[in-house]
């Protein structure tokens, strides 16, 4: 019966994961098209979001979830994964909070590496698989990026420089739109993917599935694409005016440039199997297309905060990953634990953002109506 | 450490990304250019230029088509 109710708790968590997922990342596909004016803010989050929703049917390759190769698969257990997510949740909303982009995928391997951690120690932990998988492509993801970007914008200056603004700016506003389009579709097929893998995990864990191999049901693969799509829908506008205007106030020719950039690395490295994050991907680029144009043009205390913030992904993630492990132990293997950490979890957050509602609209309205 | 990085496949990211990047860019271009000259031939009277530039534009368009219809293949056969 507990493990039946842990079960529905981890369903519930890894939704509401896959939620911050889609409106934390939102700003990856639509940042630059809303700061050049490509789409209307609306317009912009509801293509992702439908985008995002079909995205997630694309492809359901899930057999390999996000932390295999990470972690002792034998220690996984339904309250290992679910404090991995508390972890993954908690960094997302807290970046989101500070309008720091940063990766989800990174934030959901740490906290499931925190919980494994704290449930078989160091051995727990497989450093090679750390290494492959989250350390190499989190240093070359935004050093490629930052390159193609930089070359493609001055590729763009050098073709269109002569030529008159205005119908200049018309034709890369229209260009962006079909990249945003495409990374939205991007994120929707890996991100949601990973949602529904940690679900079927719990389900295989907890003996509901039969086999490690197990397709996720159907119900799993339309919650996941809801819950995805929803979250894009809400738009996490702080990060989206991180990306569009803070780091560099961008042209059309450079919010075409840094999204093609973003996206043609990720579909690249997808094409050849190595995963890379789209966050950071796509802040490479937008990085690129700025310092191409002017170094003095990229706000570079910013970059250091965003750089900062994607170097304590990992152990920061971890570390709460692990104390939601402890906490839910002292319960032993009853509900109690992970009912009473979700519960506190949705008493803190709604305290948190009923303060910060108070003090103004910033944190969940668009530029277009703040 | 059991995990081997992909050596090969991050070589071979590190110049078909660019090139990727390079192709996208160079065929909207291509569409900007095109579409812009020609607009700008057709108010002077020039006829031939404005062909020419459709021309230019229409070719990128298919080479922007084919990059997009590629990523979405990349997309469904995911490894």
């Amino acid at each position: 019966m507990d493990s039946d109710i842990i079960l529905v708790i981890v369903v519930a968590t890894a939704l509401a994961f896959d939620f911050t997922n889609g409106f934390h990342d939102t700003a990856n596909a639509v940042a630059t098209s809303i700061s050049t004016r490509a789409l209307a803010p609306k317009t912009a989050v509801t293509l992702a979001a439908i985008l995002n929703f079909v995205g997630a049917f694309i492809s359901l390759k899930i057999a390999a979830t996000v932390a295999s190769g990470i972690v002792d698969a034998d220690l996984v257990t339904t309250t290992v994964i679910f404090a991995g997510l508390i972890g993954a949740i908690f960094w997302n909303l807290l970046t989101w909070y500070f309008g720091l982009p940063s990766s989800s995928s990174h934030a959901l391997i740490g906290g499931v590496v925190g919980a494994a951690f704290a449930a078989g120690g160091a051995q727990a932990v497989l450093t090679g698989g750390l290494i492959e998988k989250v350390i190499v492509p989190a240093l070359v993801a935004p050093v490629i990026a930052f390159l193609a970007a930089a070359g493609a914008i001055l590729i763009t200056y050098r073709m269109v420089g002569r030529l008159r603004p205005g119908p200049v700016n018309r034709g890369y506003r229209l260009g962006q739109i079909a990249s945003a389009s495409l990374l939205s579709l991007s994120h929707g097929t890996n991100d949601a993917q990973k949602t529904m893998g940690i679900i079927t995990l719990a389900l295989v864990a907890n003996g509901t599935l039969s086999g490690p191999n197990s397709d996720p049901p159907t119900w799993v693969v339309i919650s996941a694409a809801t819950a995805i799509a929803l979250g894009t829908y809400t738009g996490g506008w702080r990060i989206i005016r991180t990306m569009g205007s803070r780091i560099i106030d961008m042209d059309p020719a450079q919010g075409f440039a840094a999204q093609t950039g973003g996206s043609a690395v990720l579909l690249t490295a997808s094409h050849l199997g190595f995963p890379l994050s789209t966050t950071h991907s796509i802040t490479g680029a937008v990085l690129g297309a700025g310092a191409a144009k002017r170094l003095s043009a990229v706000r570079w205390g910013l970059a250091g905060n965003i750089l900062l913030a994607w170097i304590l992904t990992l152990p920061a993630a971890a570390a709460v990953g692990g104390l939601t492990y402890g906490v839910s132990r002292l319960f032993g293997s009853s509900a109690l634990g992970p009912l009473l950490i979700s519960i506190s979890l949705l008493a803190l957050m709604a305290i948190v953002f009923g303060k910060r509602l108070r003090r103004g609209p910033a944190l969940t309205t668009s530029p277009a109506d703040a | 450490m059991t995990g081997a990085i992909d050596t090969d496949a991050l070589l071979e990211l590190v110049w078909a990304a660019p090139l990727a990047v390079l192709a996208v860019t160079v065929s909207w271009g291509m569409v900007v250019v095109g579409a812009t000259r020609a607009s700008e031939a057709r108010r002077e009277d020039r006829s031939t230029a404005a062909a020419l530039n459709v021309l230019v534009a229409v070719a990128g368009g298919l080479l922007f088509a084919a990059a997009v219809v590629f990523g979405l293949l990349v997309l469904t056969a995911k490894p």
